[in-house]
């Protein structure tokens, strides 16, 4: 085939930007006053961060507070007086703090697992529990004692009533050895859970670190490793931190009637510090603080690779400005909540700010699908 | 008037000049089997339930509200019948009622929830449709097996320049879009997406590069602006067919775009020569030597007087709404990328990374009681992405919510919009107007004046500010 000078010159015209994209070596002229770093290399080195620093210690310090729980119910159990009482509910108050710091990665092995239904769900069905422990028969991790299971029923167990009336339901009442049964099959289901998650992430175990730092998932498309953290950060902390730790008890998805009996730790009494801690371990993951306080690569260091400077400070004073608004309500929240409804849905709407940020301007910037699902595009 | 009549019978000529099938006919037996191929992926990636039978609300097209998901088993259902129409074009068998049933059910499909919308469905119901009226079935097919006296060797050219018509307003359509500031001055969107693939061998670490962005930005524009042409000249079509398989092989390599590189790699064929076609049908005859006929044998295919008028009235109206629709936006006030307001169906391919929030305040002015909705219980993720960025969702959901509310006893709640959306690298601002209800508001064409200004400062660029 011949081809004309004049019409050979307007196709090289065509094809040659695509034939330099494949030769140019980073030797042209860059528009750009400061070309950014590689992000491929800081993806990698950002999510080795995250995988090693923050989600593996969140989760091994998990299992060790469920271990202390254990220790702790299992001494109680043995001899239930004001004391093992007293230890098991610190226990218990330890272990659900250090779940505020795990919860965010429900992808996974805690997705497999369903740890976030396993370990938390509440509102607590009290009645239930009763029953379960009158009648022994009950399935932990089944749908119908969903709510049934997990650390608010622990809350529950251990702080339904006076300190003095809860050491008696366990050694005096007439369902004292259910209870006691109960509160340990309780524990174990937690624990089993936990050590099954744990293992799959650890390198000696299922390896799951190996998985999420695989070189094949270090883009930023569904399945990549920063794709999962990122849908399952933005999903935690619109339904289960800004929804079901304040909004939900604040009345905001219900029709502006407060629910003050759907906070997290009811009969704990302590859910607005829960809140606060999940909000710091946000804060953490944005910031690439390890869970030894160490400030390593985040999505800050992201997203100014990317140049985008201003949308970095706007995230963190957003942050800054959350951890203020959850210091306004007090504990217990549900008081709080009873008392004035408008602090809570204060909180919430300060948290808003922050879903807006992250979820749009951050994931825009980074290239992140918030989808969850795998569809084509065009 | 004597010239433009003259004209007209000149192109009338021209149009209904005879012409080898053999294009067609390849053409027929690529696009049955792409979609058959595509019906299989899209089932086995799950997304028959994920998009048709998980979600409990779908947005829907105007005046199309009647579509609706048919359940599980009448989804499954739906895809297998499509499946079983895709075949009957590959093979030819009962052509034209394989073609309507493939083009009414993919097309059924696609008008059930516009959050799904893609310009390449919306480019397959086309070509399905434009199947349906061309006799691709009358050589090589099983219905020539069956009825020998439906053989034809020739049919009017008309019957394959419309898929050329076709295929060339999609390119020259999606090229005219890219001329637009934040595509050519900007590199966006592809600056941003571009850096999320510097994992790849190879090509990885340059994509990270402005320049890079810049570079696939132009080239991009001008593949898509003069690809046809050199496809039509038959002394560049070689290398320009080599530029159609560069080019959309590589947009499979850094986009999740599913089967549409491939369609448009097969469709493009089409401008190649009628003795081209023989040639790939004659190998094909060569794998059944019990087949082989001389392809010369039969005659012409020709409408009827009637069936020819009818033809070409259909073909004429369907090629003025093809030029009229992708220019409606012009009709509409603002940016069309902030707005949408004639976006769709207008081959606007890769040209915004766009994404938003929406809130939904309830109030009741009965019990004076505000709250939110809870996006999530009635929508997907992907639902709620897709209508936090288009107005006509987010009105059709405020809707939505109204009938639920009002389900649950609210007499006339107030339903407002707070919502946020970044477009190409800019600061998310504020979307729609807070303070109307957006009960009050029909949908329809009008203009939406409840959508608020774009802000285009520079200063509001998040990634390469001035």
């Amino acid at each position: 085939m011949r081809f004309s000078l004049r019409t050979s010159s307007l196709l090289l015209l065509l094809l040659v930007p695509l034939v330099l994209v494949s030769c140019d070596s980073g030797g042209g002229v860059d528009p750009e006053p400061e070309p950014p770093e590689e992000p491929g290399f800081d993806r990698m080195a950002m999510l080795a961060n995250m995988g090693n620093n923050i989600v593996l210690p969140a989760y091994v310090n998990l299992q060790a507070s469920i271990a202390a729980l254990e220790e702790a119910t299992d001494a109680f159990v043995a001899s239930p007086n004001m004391g093992t009482l007293g230890s098991a509910q610190d226990a218990l108050k330890a272990a659900r703090m250090a779940w505020q710091d795990a919860n965010l990665f429900q992808f996974g092995p805690a997705e497999s697992v369903t740890l976030r239904a396993a370990l938390n769900t509440y509102p607590v069905d009290d009645d239930r529990v009763e029953d379960n422990v009158s009648s022994g028969n009950y399935a932990l991790g089944s749908i119908s004692d969903g709510a049934a299971g997990g650390l608010p029923t622990l809350g529950y167990l251990l702080h339904s009533a006076s300190m003095a009336d809860v050491v008696a339901l366990y050694s005096t009442d007439a369902d004292a050895e259910g209870r006691r049964a109960y509160l340990q099959d309780n524990v174990d289901f937690i624990k089993g859970n936990v050590d099954t998650v744990v293992q799959q992430w650890q390198a000696s175990g299922g390896n799951y670190i190996g998985t999420f730092l695989d070189e094949d998932r270090a883009g930023t498309d569904v399945g990549s490793a920063l794709g999962m953290v990122i849908n399952a950060l933005s999903l935690h902390y619109e339904r289960f931190l800004r929804d079901g730790k304040i909004g939900i008890p604040a009345g905001v998805r219900s029709a502006g009637i407060p629910r003050p009996n759907t906070t997290e730790a009811l009969y704990g009494g302590y859910s607005a510090e829960l809140a606060r801690a999940n909000v710091e371990a946000v804060e953490r993951l944005f910031l690439g603080v390890g869970l030894d306080g160490t400030d390593g690569i985040g999505l800050d260091e992201q997203l100014e690779a990317l140049e985008a400077t201003d949308l970095t400070n706007d995230i963190k004073t957003s942050l800054t400005n959350i951890k203020a608004a959850t210091g306004t309500v007090s504990d217990p929240l549900s008081a709080d909540i009873e008392a004035d409804r408008e602090r809570a849905v204060s909180v919430f709407t300060t948290m808003q700010q922050f879903v807006v940020l992250f979820k749009t301007d951050m994931t825009s910037v980074l290239g992140v699908s918030i989808t969850y699902q795998d569809v084509d595009g065009d | 008037m004597a010239t433009d009549s003259a004209r007209l019978t000149r192109l009338r000529t021209a149009l209904t000049a005879s012409t080898s099938i053999a294009p067609l006919v390849v053409f027929r037996v690529m696009f049955g089997a792409l979609m058959a191929a595509s019906i299989i992926r899209f089932a086995l990636n799950g997304w028959i339930a994920q998009q048709y039978i998980e979600p409990t609300f779908h947005f829907t097209y105007y005046g199309f509200g009647w579509v609706q998901p048919l359940g599980a088993v009448g989804m499954y259902a739906l895809f297998a019948v499509m499946g079983v129409a895709t075949l009957g074009v590959m093979l030819g068998l009962f052509y034209r009622t394989s073609a309507a049933v493939f083009f009414l059910t993919f097309t059924y499909v696609e008008l059930i929830d516009v959050t799904n919308y893609l310009n390449h469905y919306y480019f397959v119901s086309i070509v399905g449709f434009l199947m349906i009226w061309v006799p691709a079935h009358r050589q090589f097919s099983l219905d020539v097996l069956r009825n020998p006296a439906l053989r034809v060797a020739e049919v009017p050219r008309w019957t394959i320049d419309i898929f050329k018509l076709q295929l060339a307003m999609v390119y020259v359509f999606a090229g005219l879009a890219k001329l637009n500031p934040d595509w050519l001055f900007e590199a966006m969107p592809l600056r941003l997406w571009l850096p999320a693939k510097t994992h790849i061998p190879i090509i990885g670490p340059l994509l990270a590069e402005p320049i890079t962005a810049y570079l696939f930005s132009w080239a991009g524009a001008l593949y898509d602006l003069f690809i046809v042409f050199f496809l039509l000249y038959a002394r560049t079509r070689v290398l320009a067919y080599a530029a159609v398989v560069i080019f959309h092989v590589a947009t499979a390599v850094l986009f999740p775009i599913g089967m549409f590189p491939y369609i448009m790699i097969g469709s493009t064929l089409i401008y190649f020569s009628p003795a081209f076609h023989e040639r790939v049908l004659n190998a094909f005859r060569r794998l059944r030597p019990s087949s082989v006929s001389a392809a010369t044998s039969g005659g012409t295919w020709r409408p009827s007087l009637w069936a020819g008028r009818l033809l070409a009235g259909l073909m004429v109206a369907h090629f003025a709404l093809q030029l009229f629709l992708p220019v409606r936006f012009s009709l509409y006030p603002d940016s069309l990328f902030w707005t949408e307001q004639g976006y769709r169906f207008s081959w606007r391919v890769m040209l915004m990374e766009k994404a938003g929030y929406a809130v939904f305040h309830v109030h009741d002015p009965d019990t004076g009681r505000s709250w939110e909705a809870s996006n999530y219980e009635h929508l997907t993720p992907y639902q709620e992405k897709q209508m936090a960025t288009q107005p006509d969702l987010i009105l059709q959901f405020a809707h939505h919510l109204e009938d639920y509310y009002q389900a649950q006893g609210v007499a006339d709640p107030v339903i407002t919009a707070e919502s946020y959306v970044t477009l190409n690298g800019r600061r998310s601002q504020p979307y729609l107007d807070g303070t109307v209800d957006l009960t009050e508001v029909e949908p329809g064409f009008a203009p939406k004046t409840w959508i608020l200004p774009f802000n285009d400062e520079p200063g509001r660029r998040l990634v390469g500010a001035p």
